[in-house]
This record gives C-alpha cells, sequence and structure tokens, in this order.
C-alpha cells in the first residue's frame, strides 16, 4: 500500500476547550487510485489531507507513506518528503505571484538540491507545454486566466515527479466548464498510472474518482467505491 | 536550496519590490554615511592635532621647568640649589645615554638697533640646537653652531618679523647690529614659521607660531657673559634619540639633575604626556560622536527589522507555499536573512559613497579638519553587514518558525 494509516487522532489544544478534529482514522490507499476524501466542512477533511501531505503530525495514531512511517519525522524530513514524495494542488493555487510561470514550476526543483538551473528550465518547460501553457512561460500568476493558473499549479505539483498527488478543493475558485477542464487532466493522469487524493466537499466532483471515503465527525463513515 | 540560490533569489526579490527596498536601504545608506562622516573628523582632529606637535618640533622632546615653591616654605635643600643652569644642560648632554641633544634657553628683553632705529626685542640665547631649529631652517645664512656657543660670538640669527622690522628688503646676512650697545654679526635669518588651526574658532585667523617669528638668537655662551648675571636657564628642552627612548630619558634627566640640585624642583613634561592629556580630553568627544554614530546605525537596524516583519506578514502564504513544496524551515530563515545582507551590503555600498560625499562637504564648506582612511570606510561597512544580520535574524527566525498549515491558511 502506498498509504496507510492507523487510529490518526489530532487535537488542537486551544486553551479552555480541546478540539478533537480527528478521533481515530484508519484506511489505505493503494499506489495508481484514484480516491476522493469527502465530508462537511468542520468534518476534519482539511486535517487529514494536512497530515497525508507531511504538512501537520498526528497526535497519535501511524501514517506510513511509500513503506516508511512517518508520523514522528523531524520537520526537517517532512519538508524532504514534501518535496520528493507529495504534490499538492490548492483551491486558490498558491502560485508565487512576484516570479514568472516557469520560475513557480521550477520551485520545488530548486529545493530538491541537486538539479541544475537549465535541467530544471527544461523539466517545467515540458510539463507546462503538456499542460497547454508553453505559450505563457514568461508570464505571471496574476496574468493568465484562472484554469491556466491551476494548471500551471498541476505542473508545479508533478515537477518532482511525486509519488501521490494531493488535490484540496481543486475546483472550488473555477467556474464550471474550466472546473470540468482541470478534472479532465486529473482524470488523464490517473490513467496515465498517478495515484491521486482529491479532498472535496462537492459529490459531483467526487464521482470522478474511483472510490470515495466519507469522513464525519473526525471518523471514517463509509466508503464508496464506484 | 544553496546560499547561491538564496542569494539569487534576493537580489530578484529585491528588484520586484523596489519600494520596499528603498526604504529599507535609505536607514543603512545613513546609518552608514553618518558613520563614515563622524569617524572621518574624528581623524581629522587626531591628524590635525599630531600635526600641530609635529610642527611645534617632534614628540621625542622633554620640557623641564623650575617647580614654583613658596620662598617661605623652601627647605634648606631647596633654598641651596641653584636651579636649572647652563652648567646642568651641559651635565645632561654628557651623562644620560639616551639623550639626542639638549636646548637651553635664557630670554631677555634687549634693545637692539640697527641704523638710527632701536627696538625692544626677545633675545632667546641657545645653542645650535634650538627646539626648533630642526623644523625652522634658517631662510638665508645659517644658524647658531656650537662652535659659536663655545667661542662666546658675537653673532645673531633674526627671526624673519623683525629682519624686516629692521632692515626691510635690504641684505640682513653680514651686517652688524647692535644688541645693548655690543656690536653683533648677523648671520642668518629664520624662515617663517606658521600654522593656522582650520575652521572658524575664535582666533584661527591667527598664525599660532608668530612668537617664532619674533625672537632673536644668540649664542647661550654669550647672552650669560654679556646680558646675564647667572647662568640660570628660563627654560630648558632636551630631546632623546627617538620616541620610544623618551621613558628612559626621563628617568636619566631627573636622576642628574637630583644629584646636582640636591632635591627635585623640577617638573619633567614629555610632549607625549601632553598629547595623551589631550587625547583624554578628547574621550568624552569621541562618546559622543560614537554615540551618534551607534544610534544612526541602529535606527537603521530597526527599520530593516520593521520592514523585514511586515514584509512577513505580507509574504506568509508564500512561506506556507514555500514549505509545502518542500523548503525546510532552514531554506526559508536563510532567504530572510540573505535578503537583509543584501539589503544592507548594498544599502552599506551606497553609503560609504553619500558618506565620503558628506564628508567632501564638511571640509570644504565648514571649513573643518577631516581625513577619511580606507579603515574608516570598511569599520563603516562591516558595521553595517553586522546590522543587516544581526536585525535580520530575527524576522528571519520568525519566518522560519512558521507552521506551514497556518501560513497557507493566511489571508
Amino acid at each position: 500500500m502506498l498509504i496507510e494509516t492507523r487510529d490518526l487522532t489530532k487535537s488542537y489544544d486551544l486553551g479552555a476547550v480541546q478540539v478533537d478534529a480527528l478521533r481515530g482514522v484508519t484506511f489505505g490507499i493503494d499506489e495508481g487510485e484514484y480516491v476522493a476524501i469527502m465530508g462537511p466542512s468542520g468534518s476534519g477533511k482539511s486535517t487529514l489531507m494536512h497530515i497525508l501531505g507531511c504538512l501537520d503530525t498526528p497526535t497519535s495514531g501511524r501514517y506510513s507513506l511509500d513503506g516508511s512511517e512517518v508520523s514522528g519525522l523531524k520537520p526537517r524530513e517532512l519538508a524532504r518528503i514534501r518535496n520528493k514524495k507529495i504534490g499538492f494542488v490548492f483551491q486558490n493555487f498558491n502560485l508565487l505571484p512576484r516570479i514568472d510561470l516557469v520560475s513557480n514550476v521550477a520551485l520545488p526543483l530548486v529545493y530538491h538540491g541537486s538539479i541544475s538551473r537549465s535541467e530544471r528550465f527544461d523539466r517545467s518547460k515540458k510539463l507546462l507545454d503538456s499542460l497547454g501553457l508553453g505559450h505563457r512561460l514568461g508570464h505571471r500568476p496574476n496574468e493568465l486566466s484562472g484554469g491556466e493558473r491551476q494548471r500551471a499549479a498541476i505542473a508545479r505539483a508533478l515537477v518532482n515527479e511525486p509519488a501521490i498527488l494531493l488535490a484540496d478543493e481543486p475546483t472550488g475558485n473555477l467556474d464550471q466548464r474550466t472546473g470540468r477542464e482541470i478534472m479532465t487532466i486529473l482524470g488523464d493522469l490517473h490513467s496515465g498510472g498517478r495515484t491521486i487524493v482529491i479532498v472535496t466537499h462537492d459529490a459531483g466532483i467526487a464521482e470522478q474518482a474511483r472510490r470515495t471515503v466519507h469522513i464525519e465527525d473526525g471518523r471514517v463513515a463509509r466508503e464508496t467505491v464506484v | 536550496m544553496n546560499i547561491l540560490e538564496s542569494l539569487q533569489a534576493g537580489f530578484r526579490d529585491m528588484a520586484s519590490h523596489k519600494g520596499r527596498a528603498t526604504i529599507t536601504m535609505i536607514g543603512v545608506v545613513l546609518g552608514v554615511a553618518s558613520v563614515v562622516a563622524v569617524l572621518a573628523l574624528m581623524r581629522g582632529g587626531e591628524e590635525q592635532s599630531l600635526a600641530f606637535w609635529e610642527e611645534l618640533g617632534g614628540l621625542r622632546e622633554l620640557r623641564i621647568t623650575n617647580t614654583r615653591i613658596d620662598r617661605l616654605m623652601m627647605s634648606a635643600a631647596e633654598k641651596a640649589s641653584e636651579r636649572l643652569t647652563y652648567r646642568d644642560a651641559i651635565a645632561i648632554r654628557e651623562e644620560c645615554p639616551s639623550v639626542s641633544y639638549v636646548d637651553p634657553e635664557i630670554t631677555r628683553w634687549l634693545n637692539v638697533s640697527y641704523g638710527d632705529l632701536t627696538y625692544r626685542m626677545k633675545v632667546l640665547g641657545t645653542t645650535g640646537h634650538y627646539p626648533y631649529a630642526d623644523d625652522m631652517p634658517v631662510e638665508e645664512g645659517r644658524f647658531l653652531c656650537d662652535k659659536d656657543v663655545e667661542t662666546h660670538a658675537n653673532v645673531v640669527a633674526m627671526g624673519p618679523t623683525f629682519k624686516e622690522d629692521l632692515f626691510g628688503e635690504e641684505e640682513a646676512i653680514g651686517k652688524t647690529i647692535l644688541i645693548e650697545g655690543v656690536p653683533f654679526r648677523v648671520i642668518g635669518v629664520m624662515e617663517r614659521k606658521e600654522f593656522y588651526f582650520e575652521g572658524d574658532g575664535p582666533g584661527n585667523d591667527r598664525n599660532v607660531l608668530e612668537w617664532f617669528n619674533r625672537s632673536h638668537y644668540i649664542p647661550i655662551s654669550t647672552m650669560v657673559k654679556r646680558f646675564s648675571i647667572t647662568d640660570r636657564l628660563d627654560g630648558l628642552e632636551v630631546a632623546a634619540r627617538t620616541v620610544e627612548d623618551v621613558p628612559a630619558l626621563t628617568e636619566q634627566v631627573r636622576t642628574v639633575l637630583t644629584r646636582r640640585h640636591g632635591v627635585e624642583d623640577f617638573n619633567i613634561d614629555a610632549k607625549t604626556d601632553r598629547i595623551e592629556q589631550q587625547a583624554e580630553q578628547m574621550v568624552f568627544f569621541n562618546i559622543v560622536f560614537w554615540a551618534i554614530a551607534f544610534v544612526s546605525l541602529f535606527v537603521g537596524g530597526v527599520v530593516i527589522a520593521n520592514i523585514m516583519l511586515a514584509s512577513i506578514t505580507e509574504r506568509v502564504r508564500e512561506i506556507g507555499v514555500r514549505k509545502a513544496i518542500g523548503g525546510s524551515d532552514r531554506d526559508v530563515f536563510l532567504q530572510f536573512l540573505v535578503e537583509a545582507i543584501v539589503v544592507t551590503v548594498l544599502g552599506g555600498a551606497v553609503g560609504l559613497l553619500l558618506g565620503i560625499g558628506m564628508v567632501g562637504a564638511i571640509d570644504r564648506f565648514l571649513d573643518m579638519p577631516t581625513a577619511v582612511a580606507p579603515s574608516i570606510l570598511l569599520v563603516a561597512f562591516l558595521c553595517a553587514v553586522g546590522v543587516g544580520l544581526v536585525f535580520g535574524i530575527f524576522p528571519a527566525i520568525r519566518a522560519a518558525r512558521l507552521s506551514p498549515v497556518e501560513a497557507l491558511r493566511y489571508e
């Protein structure tokens, strides 16, 4: 299994009250799967995605990614895993506004450490080409449409050849037509063998995935398989 | 991400935030410029006073004076002492190994005549080693020599001011003048000596060395023989072989004179001591100067820290994104620190130029002594980089410690 969690919990200590965002999540994702994590807001699905994406650490429980345990790692090691094994796609794109598209896409390679400038450029350019943005390399994000920005963000998520693509409401800031366009790209990536986890509260989006994990009240409520 | 990448990113980021970078740099620029100006002023003052002492006759000289003693309070030994005499001067010259030359001096105000002109003038009886002779060569003719002193010769070297008073443009060398009716042959005319303090201070248009120009010099032996009842000296200066020998010579002179006088009824002042005293008086001003420079740099540093903190708030989301795609705490820390250093180094460089310009303006328009040395520029520049490091570290740590989840959520 690519992802395996056992009894993941996450509690936030807000002074007087303790908030239990996750109350024991156990599930797994195989390589090549296309999984949607669904749930109403406040269900804990965002917390789960942060932990799966190694942006956050669980309070208790185990989480193994690509065969190695990550729940006890230090921030620095987590940063390396985020860099090498995980590609993020965010609802609001999160491209850096001051640098051009190709630099945005190449940024994970910069943190990777051992890749030359020209190779970084070549790989980023190739990805942008394949996503139909070859003519936008030198543009800044604010010169692009929402769909173009999200496609660039997908390119950035893929540039390090991650084991898993984590998409958090990837169509949330897009109109319907552009949203469908992005979902088509994700579908194509899945067909090409990528493991994709998409977090959404939109049942229509979740339907695109082969399997849906419903999170309610910090637990896995049920799973549906198409 | 390595340092080079961080540097490039730092420059890129600065280029894309020109306004912010400019404001930050202004703080550093003014700080560095004021450090340069302050240090240059301090150094200029020091150099000028050093130049004054050197013009006055070198730093290896000791001035020996009689201690003032109330006659009623004198001990028997003090009464018995002849005080400083020409013989003491000779004894010092013979007995002190560290001595280079001695300059005894007896001063009298005497009537000097040439033709039908008579003036009352200051006449110094001295030797060929008159203290300032090295630094005050004769304009024409020659100064006194040891042979003049040995033979009680009736010869005189004239100060340029009185030479003009008596002779005008006329040739003086070889002429005979009368000092208290005794004929003296003019052997030399001294070179004019001048020193003006810079600036508009009171009396700064005066030649502070004019008194040199208004004296005549005759052999001290002649002075004793013709015009003085005793060989008691009005002044005695002795010179050490080198500046390093000054302490040794001080002790040797003390030993010889105490033996001869039977009591220590004299003072020995080294010029180096006087310079030290002057430096001590300057300490207060230096502290004030340093305080001003320090405050300027500190203000520059606070500006850097403040703007960087503001820029971090503005860029929380960027920090979150960078962390999400694999930037470690260290990468983010370096990025912000490098940005601070890039700004301060550039600001420091501009500040150096501005500082040099300010110093030039001070020199020119305020007419104050200044001196810019490479060491000053280096110190000011290192101060700037230090300020960038110190005040850049705190914001950089703050940026590095942001949690990625919270940073991404930040609106």
